[in-house]
């Protein structure tokens, strides 16, 4: 996976390689689809999440000022 | 690199991004801490967390896709051919700037020793996202899903204030060449363009309960600390500086880049790579700031709320031409800004009931619209870019600013990539039922639950006695 082994080595080459970090050349794609899937799988995930706590919260039906007594003296 | 000139100026203009980045951080940290302090106190924390999840939603979509569209989109596709290889398709060539390098899985997204810019010109821009979606947060608040604002979130972050910055801001846009457009520190390119979103999102939401009377007269639904307001504010205006110096190149060699023979000239430049300083826009950013606040405390009569966003909507109704204009220019510019989107809030409030939160769309969307027609006018003949001189229309050269130009770049930043697609976006999460929280929800406050369990467990603590 290291990119880099020596240092020495890779800046006292003919062409210096600029990417450095872990998989260069191989795994970018792959990631990619990883950062993709985790994205939509989060709007996925907190949506279905707040659409049960906003139902839950409409059935109970509380008034515009119900929200008073949760406010705490200290 | 190995020659020492080239390593400072490379390195330098590395840092000075990298700068700018940190500097604008203190937008979204000022947006936040003034969206809590307009909010009524049921509703802090989920408008605190609404727009907080803007910093995460929007950086990873700039990643996957947002910055391939401004390399791959300046010519429309189309519209106009580009400079760099005369095809009017999109820009995904071998050529320098092509979109190519900036796919996503590209070597130049990550750390690369043979390419320092990308990184922080990327992030620069993405701030310049994180704002206009921050915009539209602060004028829904109290009423919209998390849900549906990060899908408006990342469609003006990442996609529609992209392209508008590749038509109007690339140094290659269609919009120079067939239209004129200049638009140096974006008043249409974020401002206009994320007000009209916002207009085109608040139509469909509709406004808060209790924001009208049943006789349709609007209520006053003030800030309700005025000093996190205040915070805030003078945080953005902090954040604003960054923003300015993020828009230019800190140092450039014209000569060779105008193909001029034999001419060096090493200057700063503004994002179209014309000529300016860092010192002359310092002048210009704090005279039209000033002169927002003047006028802004006159019309208001005082008003705190209304003189700071006064003083932004001055620095934004003068920021498309802040490259050249004279200090007095822009202070004079920004009033006229002021007066007139302060106006027109109360005017478009109570004529089609739009219950604007914070004023956003006044002071970014109104400001950015007159700022760039008032630009047509006093900048009206200068080159719109340092590559050619050539007409409107042509689409091979550039063409010089004018009014008519202007205006159109104004209408295509407000309504057609800002207040359409905003609507529309809005209208399809509105039909799937996604858009606006249950009235219930609304009237007990987005914090409710939060605050029920935070006081049982406050209670518990305070009578504990181990």
């Amino acid at each position: 996976m290291a990119t880099v082994t020596n240092w020495i080595d890779h800046l006292s080459a003919e062409e210096v390689v600029g990417a450095i970090y872990p998989g260069a050349g191989s795994s970018e794609t792959l990631l990619v689809i990883v950062g993709i899937v985790l994205w939509i799988g989060w709007h996925v995930l907190t949506n279905k999440q707040e659409s049960e706590k906003l139902e839950s919260m409409a059935r109970k039906k509380r008034g515009a000022n119900d929200y008073k007594s949760n406010i705490t003296d200290w | 690199m190995t020659d020492q000139l080239t390593a400072l100026t490379t390195i330098f203009t590395e840092f000075y991004y990298w700068v700018t980045v940190v500097m604008m951080f203190l937008i979204h940290v000022g947006f936040c801490v003034y969206e809590v302090g307009a909010s009524r106190y049921k509703h802090h924390q989920h408008t605190l967390m609404k727009n907080t999840m803007v910093v995460p939603l929007v950086t990873v979509t700039w990643f996957f896709f947002g910055w391939w569209i401004y390399w791959a989109f300046p010519t429309g596709p189309g519209i106009a051919p580009s400079i760099m290889n005369e095809s009017s398709a999109l820009i995904t060539d071998e050529s320098t700037f092509s979109a190519r390098w900036y796919v996503a899985n590209t070597e130049f997204m990550a750390v690369n020793l043979g390419d320092r810019i990308s990184g922080v010109f990327w992030a620069a821009f993405l701030l310049f996202s994180w704002t206009a979606a921050s915009i539209v947060s602060g004028a829904i608040i109290e009423r919209i899903t998390t849900f549906a604002f990060g899908i408006l979130a990342i469609a003006i972050g990442s996609v529609f204030w992209v392209i508008d910055a590749a038509w109007g801001w690339h140094f290659d846009g269609w919009m120079l060449k067939i239209l004129g457009y200049h638009d140096a520190y974006a008043s249409g390119v974020i401002h206009a363009i994320a007000g009209g979103f916002a207009l085109g999102v608040l139509v469909v939401l509709g406004p808060r309960i209790g924001k009208f009377s049943s006789s349709g007269e609007p209520r006053n639904i003030g800030p309700r600390n005025p000093w996190l307001v205040t915070v805030g504010l003078f945080l953005i205006y902090t954040g604003f500086w960054g923003f300015y110096a993020a828009c230019n190149i800190p140092i450039f060699d014209l000569g060779p880049e105008y193909g001029m023979e034999g001419v060096t000239y090493w200057t700063a430049t503004n994002i179209y790579v014309t000529p300016t300083t860092l010192s002359g826009i310092t002048f210009n950013f704090l005279m039209s700031l000033s002169g927002g606040l003047l006028a802004g405390y006159w019309i208001a009569k005082g008003d705190p709320f209304w003189t700071y966003s006064s003083g932004l909507a001055g620095v934004i109704c003068a920021s498309a031409g802040n490259d050249l204009y004279h200090p007095i220019q822009a202070m004079i510019i920004g009033m006229i800004g002021v007066v007139i989107s302060y106006k027109l809030h109360y005017w478009v409030e109570r004529k089609f009931k739009i219950d604007d939160a914070v004023g956003a769309v006044a002071v970014h969307g109104y400001a950015g619209f007159i700022g760039l027609i008032i630009c047509g006018f006093v900048l009206n003949g200068y080159p719109s870019s340092g590559y050619s001189v050539g007409a409107m229309w042509d689409g091979s050269t550039y063409a010089s600013i004018n009014p008519l130009g202007q205006f159109l770049g104004a209408i295509i930043m407000f309504g057609v990539l800002g207040m359409l697609p905003g609507y529309i976006i809005a209208k399809v999460l509105h039909g799937m039922g996604k858009l606006r929280i249950p009235r219930e929800v609304e009237l007990a406050g987005l914090d409710y639950e939060m605050m029920e369990a935070d006081k049982e467990a406050e209670k518990a603590v305070s009578t504990a006695t181990r």
